[in-house]
């Protein structure tokens, strides 16, 4: 097994869920002469949210989720769907599309039925306690040179959860810092 | 410092090694008066000693700074180069109180600059303890005479021990036994347990000399009064010598020893060492205990701990583990039937005597199963007296210190109840008794006035009753001012004066657990720990725990706890909202009725319902939650709460009941108002479960009601 | 490559578990654990240990009681043997030293050293 198959399995291996499907979209992954030789590239997870593609770091991915039934939590944060049920463990569902301003409110989602097919669930590590973010669909890990990376580029939008850009192969993947997307 | 695991560790053993500390002072505590068992004071020396290297060892010099004074001073103590008095041991007390203090702040990874003071000033305390005399003079183990190469392997303790048999004049032996390398540790205790009562055993060596390839031989050195036949009758195969080649010298036999006297009176004059049973006790205000269980010293009794470690009887262990072969059992006949049922086919109807097995095996599954969990549950449960004997020892120096003539009664801390729970009712009960003794007790003069005994009575008392356990903090002394609550509520802005008018006696009372009824100032000065009762409030609600006053002006202040015996898995009933799905705990459910909504009343725009000629107020859980609310004809109203203060829970659905195991929700969902926590059901979707003492909170608050 | 066992007599699970813990990272050194001094007299007889470390403060027979048994059995008696112990009693620790403990180690000590010790002790490279 490649060290990129294996890395998948780590992140996306669920007994009871298919993961084939993630195998075939992942991009290949080169590290290619654009890469300083002395730099070993990070890895992320990219995953698309509405039409633009996010990355975050994969040290801070916990794993994928396949999105099951989510309960409403009256009273919470309108940033918070709902509460889901990780083999026991009670963890937030994040929406993050309305802090990233690409949606006006967050949707509601009571089960798979509610989100698109390729819908899935990033949950993160976090001190304040492991979250599930709701994607629309997970492409997979891509290697991203630190040094190659820019700052993001002032739009006169606040978008301060926007830690930086990162291009590869024709593809621009906004990095995001979840801690600050989920506060 | 360590890494977090190891910390873990640490705080696993410090915490033990400070329970069996807080063992033997209190059996010192209640033993004033009286000789000390020397093998208790090494016992104490040794747990000083050890929680000095290991804390040292990880790093955690706050501890181990104090624990290496603690040591220097029992050192001396063991050494009888310090008497035993009473400033001694309430010193001892307050420092194992601070360890633990300390403690606490390394397993939550916080820093004590709060405590540094405290700590520091401590130090100094033992510091200036443990400069007593040293014992000069003559060395008495020369002069008698014991083999040098014996002496070589003693610890500087061992011989002061042996020192104080020869001073004591007692016959010095050795008695030198052979036993299998397999069972050499148990032969020797029961070795041991039989020479104890003849004398002291200062060592035991195991013998340099080698026996054969399958035994050992020990060196025991034994100091005893007794005549060499009455020792020899207890050695069954040992034999025995004499140890010394010469007589102690006379005169040291009759000196007074200063070593172990127990100074309890303000004289320090030597007393005679044979005069020990007759120093009468010091004027501790504190009375011995009356009551019969509560402060009992069984070998499970211990101090609240800080680990997530509950010792289990292995019989419970066993329990289990034989649940859990049956289960195996039944997993194997479910695989055969499995097969059987594989090899038949599709298509072809199974027989039925497959079925009729399969049956079977899913009854003695369920029953395995219940009896599993029950299991589990019997594991988690501990006595209440672990928290009590710590609760009863901080009482007698809060008594000592307050000046006031209190009694201290404890009961029931044999009932048992989830570790969980014992845990965190710690710091609500002290926070109670401390409000009994600051403010219930009256001055001694105010009570003569009123023709009450001068001493006050403070209780803590634990009964079992049914799936609960009532946990009562009540006093003999003033009672509550009804008059003063009032004020206090109107002047603070927690009800308006119209309605405190309007409120029953009962509910005047529990406003007292309104946030915001205690200043900062009060607090501090009620009771030195910056909580007050809602605080206690809040604590009781989070272990799905009630707590009710009772007050009489003049006759007293009782508090009553009321709390499920175990947190981890409850009774619940499940109710359906607007298609949601809630689980509220049985244990606050009262009753359940259906109400039609044309009968529903209002009373001041809130809408109120009546039961048995009892007007309660109708809250519909659909728009407490800001829900879609479906148009209906009637409801069914779960009615949750205490005795008087009840209300009305209205939902569309009953659901049945589950067993449910409340999980915490994760990380930043934390404080979710309304709810403790969630569940998971069959088809593995969350529920959210219902926290019904903060629904009746916030639903019945005055403030809430004005608006 | 031969493995070299050494036992470790320590009464305190945490120390225990670190001396083990730092003992177990030398390759060719099998560590072994005895909770107090009976549980050492017990092991000792089933392994050929080639470096004994022990506490002094133990509940049942204390350190120096059990070194002079070491060291004046003929079967161990040519084994090294270390006394880690709280910051040294000096009468203590003389006797160790004179009644044949090679080394005398005081708590807290840095794991490092500890190694370093048994390192040189065993000849391991």
């Amino acid at each position: 097994m490649s060290r990129f198959a294996e890395l998948l399995d780590r992140f996306f291996y669920r007994p009871d869920e298919d993961v084939g499907a993630f195998l075939e979209l992942a991009p290949e992954v080169d590290t290619g002469p654009e890469v300083a030789p002395e730099e070993v590239p990070e890895e992320f997870l990219a995953f698309q949210l509405g039409d633009e593609t996010y990355a975050v770091p994969i040290a801070t991915v916990r794993e994928i989720l396949k999105v099951g039934d989510v309960t409403e939590v009256p009273r919470g944060a309108p940033n918070v769907i709902g509460l889901i049920n990780v083999r026991g463990e009670m963890l937030p569902l994040y929406d993050v599309k309305v802090r990233l301003k690409l949606a006006d409110a967050a949707p509601v989602v009571r089960s798979r039925a509610d989100v698109a097919r390729g819908a899935r669930i990033v949950l993160i590590r976090d001190p304040e306690g492991d979250a599930g973010v709701l994607v629309d669909r997970v492409h997979g890990v891509v290697k991203l040179a630190l040094s190659r990376l820019e700052s993001a580029p002032n739009l006169g939008l606040e978008r301060d959860a926007v830690a930086g850009l990162g291009r590869k192969d024709g593809n621009l993947y906004i990095l995001i810092d979840l801690e600050q997307a989920l506060s | 410092m360590a890494p977090p695991r190891a910390l873990d560790e640490f705080v696993t053993e410090a915490n033990e090694i400070l329970e069996s500390l807080a063992k033997d002072l209190f059996v010192l505590d209640q033993e004033r008066g009286r000789e000390p068992d020397p093998e208790r004071l090494n016992a104490i020396f040794r747990a000083a000693h050890s929680l000095k290297g290991l804390s040292a060892m990880f790093g955690v010099d706050r501890v181990s700074r104090l624990a290496h004074r603690a040591e220097d001073v029992l050192d001396a103590l063991r050494l009888g180069r310090v008497p035993l008095d009473d400033r001694l041991v309430d010193t001892l007390i307050e420092t194992l109180d601070m360890l633990q203090a300390l403690l606490a702040r390394v397993s939550q990874g916080t820093h004590a600059p709060d405590l540094e003071v405290g700590a520091d000033h401590l130090q100094e305390r033992l510091a200036q303890l443990a400069r007593g005399q040293a014992d000069a003079g003559v060395d008495l183990l020369d002069q008698v005479g014991i083999d040098p190469q014996m002496r070589s392997v003693f610890t500087e303790y061992e011989e002061h021990r042996l020192r104080e048999n020869v001073k004591k004049g007692v016959g010095l032996w050795k008695v030198r036994a052979v036993y299998s390398l397999a069972d050499f540790d148990q032969q020797l205790a029961a070795l041991n347990a039989r020479l104890k009562p003849l004398g002291e055993v200062v060592s035991t060596l195991p013998s340099s000399q080698p026996g054969d390839e399958s035994s050992i031989a020990f060196d025991l050195v034994f100091g005893s009064s007794r005549a060499r036949g009455e020792i020899e009758a207890v050695l069954d195969g040992a034999t025995l010598s004499p140890l010394t080649s010469r007589p102690a010298p006379t005169e040291v036999t009759p000196r007074p020893g200063p070593a172990l006297v127990f100074d309890s009176s303000s004289s320090n004059a030597p007393r005679p060492a044979t005069k020990w049973d007759d120093v009468s006790g010091s004027g501790v205000a504190l009375p011995e205990p009356t009551s019969a269980s509560g402060l009992r010293l069984s070998p499970d009794t211990s101090l609240r701990s800080l680990t997530q470690t509950v010792r289990v009887d292995i019989g419970r262990l066993d329990a289990l583990m034989n649940s859990i072969g049956e289960l195996l059992l039944i997993r194997s006949n479910i695989n055969r039937l499995a097969e059987a049922a594989r090899q038949v086919g599709t298509g072809v109807a199974l027989p039925k005597l497959w079925g009729q097995e399969l049956q079977r095996e899913a009854r003695a599954l369920e029953r395995k199963l219940d009896e599993l969990q029950k299991g589990v549950l019997d594991v988690r449960m501990v006595p209440l007296g672990q928290v009590f004997d710590k609760l009863t020892r901080l009482m007698r120096r809060l008594v000592r210190e307050s000046g006031k003539d209190v009694d201290f009664e404890v009961s029931g801390g044999d009932v048992e109840l989830d570790k969980l729970i014992v845990e965190e009712l710690s710091d609500p009960l002290m926070h109670l008794l401390r409000n009994s003794l600051d403010h219930g007790i009256e001055p001694p003069e105010v009570r003569r006035l009123h023709h009450k005994p001068q001493r006050g009575k403070i209780r803590l008392k634990a009964r079992q009753q049914g799936n609960q356990v009532l946990i009562e903090v009540g006093d003999d002394g003033g009672g509550m001012d009804e008059t003063r609550i009032r004020q206090v509520a109107v002047q603070r802005g927690l009800a308006t004066e119209e309605q405190t008018r309007e409120m029953s006696r009962r509910d005047l009372l529990n406003l007292v657990f309104l946030p915001g009824f205690s200043t900062r100032a009060d607090v501090s000065e009620l009771s030195g720990r910056g909580v007050g009762l809602d605080v206690v409030k809040t604590n009781l609600a989070r272990l799905s725990g009630l707590i009710d006053i009772d007050s009489r002006r003049g006759d007293g202040t009782t508090f009553t706890l009321t709390l499920p015996l175990t947190l981890a898995i409850i009774r619940a009933l499940m109710v359906g909202v607007s298609g949601r799905t809630y689980a509220v705990p049985l244990s606050s459910v009262m009753e359940i009725v259906s109400i039609r909504h044309a009968d529903l009343r209002t009373v001041e725009r809130r809408e109120v319902f009546e039961v048995r000629g009892q007007t309660l107020p109708f809250v519909r859980l659909a728009r407490v939650f800001k829900l879609a609310e479906a148009q209906r004809e009637r409801s069914f109203v779960v009615l949750i709460g205490l005795a008087q203060q009840r209300i009305g829970l209205a939902v569309d659905e009953l659901l049945g009941q589950e067993d449910i195991v409340t999980k915490p929700l994760g990380g930043r969902l934390r404080a979710i108002p309304g709810v403790s926590g969630a569940t998971e059901l069959g088809d593995r979707r969350a529920v959210l479960v219902l926290d019904v003492g903060a629904l009746m909170e916030e639903l019945t608050r005055p403030a809430a009601a004005a608006g | 490559m031969s493995t070299h066992k050494v036992l470790i007599v320590e009464d305190s699970r945490a120390t225990r578990e670190l001396l083990a813990a730092a003992l177990g990272e030398l390759d060719g050194v099998e560590v072994h654990l005895a909770v107090s001094g009976f549980e050492a007299l017990k092991v000792l007889p089933r392994h050929r240990f080639e470096l004994i470390i022990t506490d002094i403060n133990m509940p049942d027979i204390n350190g120096l009681e059990l070194i002079n048994f070491v060291k004046k059995n003929p079967h161990y008696k040519e084994t090294p043997l270390f006394v880690v112990t709280t910051e040294g009693r000096p009468q203590d620790r003389d006797r160790g030293l004179q009644l044949g403990a090679s080394e005398y180690v005081v708590k807290p000590f840095e794991p490092a050293d500890i190694c370093a010790l048994v390192r040189r002790y065993l000849k391991l490279g």
